[in-house]
């Protein structure tokens, strides 16, 4: 089993940081590098809202992150010691909108619901626990591997 | 206009290329009017880097200016899928059919 786990304030400008920390993960699992991506924009999307909506006045969450890897499902789990926020009781977007029609924002959790196998929230004390994990297929699984022309055209 | 999308679009990325993006929307004005993004470089997008998408397909949409995306990688592609964008936007195989195709705003 591989694990890892990282701590960091919840700002802006911890994000590099933690997609570093993931892509030290995956590289250390010797995971496939096209399936880290799911993960990337699932770490980006929830820290995000972590740190956009997440704290009292005045005060920075602590945001955890803890990686596993067991029998080819990864688990991300990040906590915040932020007031209690569900971001699954987010309203789903309506992706049949038409463009006109179609808000800014209020896609990132439901992206997120849609590239993770499972997506679960608990509020555990004082903190908010959101667990996403997803099946990492091998390398001999996978159906496609891009062209050589495919969107190389001069 | 064509506009080069590349490596990560993401949070810390959106604002300067949400400013690329109106600039290039901005001198698109020549007949046919239309910004066509090549996406081939572009790695990795967010929400925060489909906002800018979806800023300026409203804003083109608004200006009569056509607006398409080309060259997704399947991993980007996959977001634009997802989110129901590639519905609302022009996400066209290549340049050279983008540029075939000036595809009128979407309605």
């Amino acid at each position: 089993m591989n694990e890892r786990r990282t701590s960091v304030p919840s700002e802006a400008a911890q994000l590099p940081a933690l997609t570093q920390f993931l892509q030290e993960f995956w590289s250390a699992a010797a995971l496939p590098p096209a399936q880290a991506l799911s993960f990337e924009l699932a770490l980006e999307e929830i820290f995000m809202n972590v740190v956009m909506h997440g704290s009292h006045p005045g005060t920075v969450p602590r945001v955890e992150v803890s990686l596993v890897l067991t029998d080819g499902d990864v688990t991300m789990t990040l906590e915040d010691d932020g007031p209690e926020f569900d971001p699954l009781s987010l309203p789903r977007p309506d992706v049949e909108a038409s463009l006109g029609d179609r808000p800014i924002g209020g896609l990132g959790v439901f992206l997120v619901r849609q590239m993770m196998d499972a997506v679960s929230y608990q509020r555990v004390g004082a903190r908010n626990q959101l667990r996403m994990s997803k099946r990492i297929e091998g390398p001999e699984e996978r159906a496609d591997s891009p062209s050589a022309t495919d969107g190389r055209l001069a | 206009m064509l506009l080069i999308a590349q490596g990560r679009l993401d949070f810390g990325a959106a604002d300067e290329f949400q400013r690329q993006l109106e600039q290039a929307l901005a001198g698109a004005g020549a007949s046919p009017a239309m910004l066509i993004v090549d996406c081939a470089a572009l790695d990795y997008v967010s929400s925060a880097g489909l906002r800018t998408f979806l800023l300026a397909a409203k804003t083109a949409q608004r200006a009569g200016i056509g607006f398409a995306l080309c060259a997704l990688q399947p991993a980007v592609r996959e977001v634009f899928d997802v989110s129901g964008f590639s519905r609302i936007m022009a996400v066209l195989a290549d340049r050279a059919s983008a540029l075939a195709q000036a595809p009128q705003p979407p309605a």
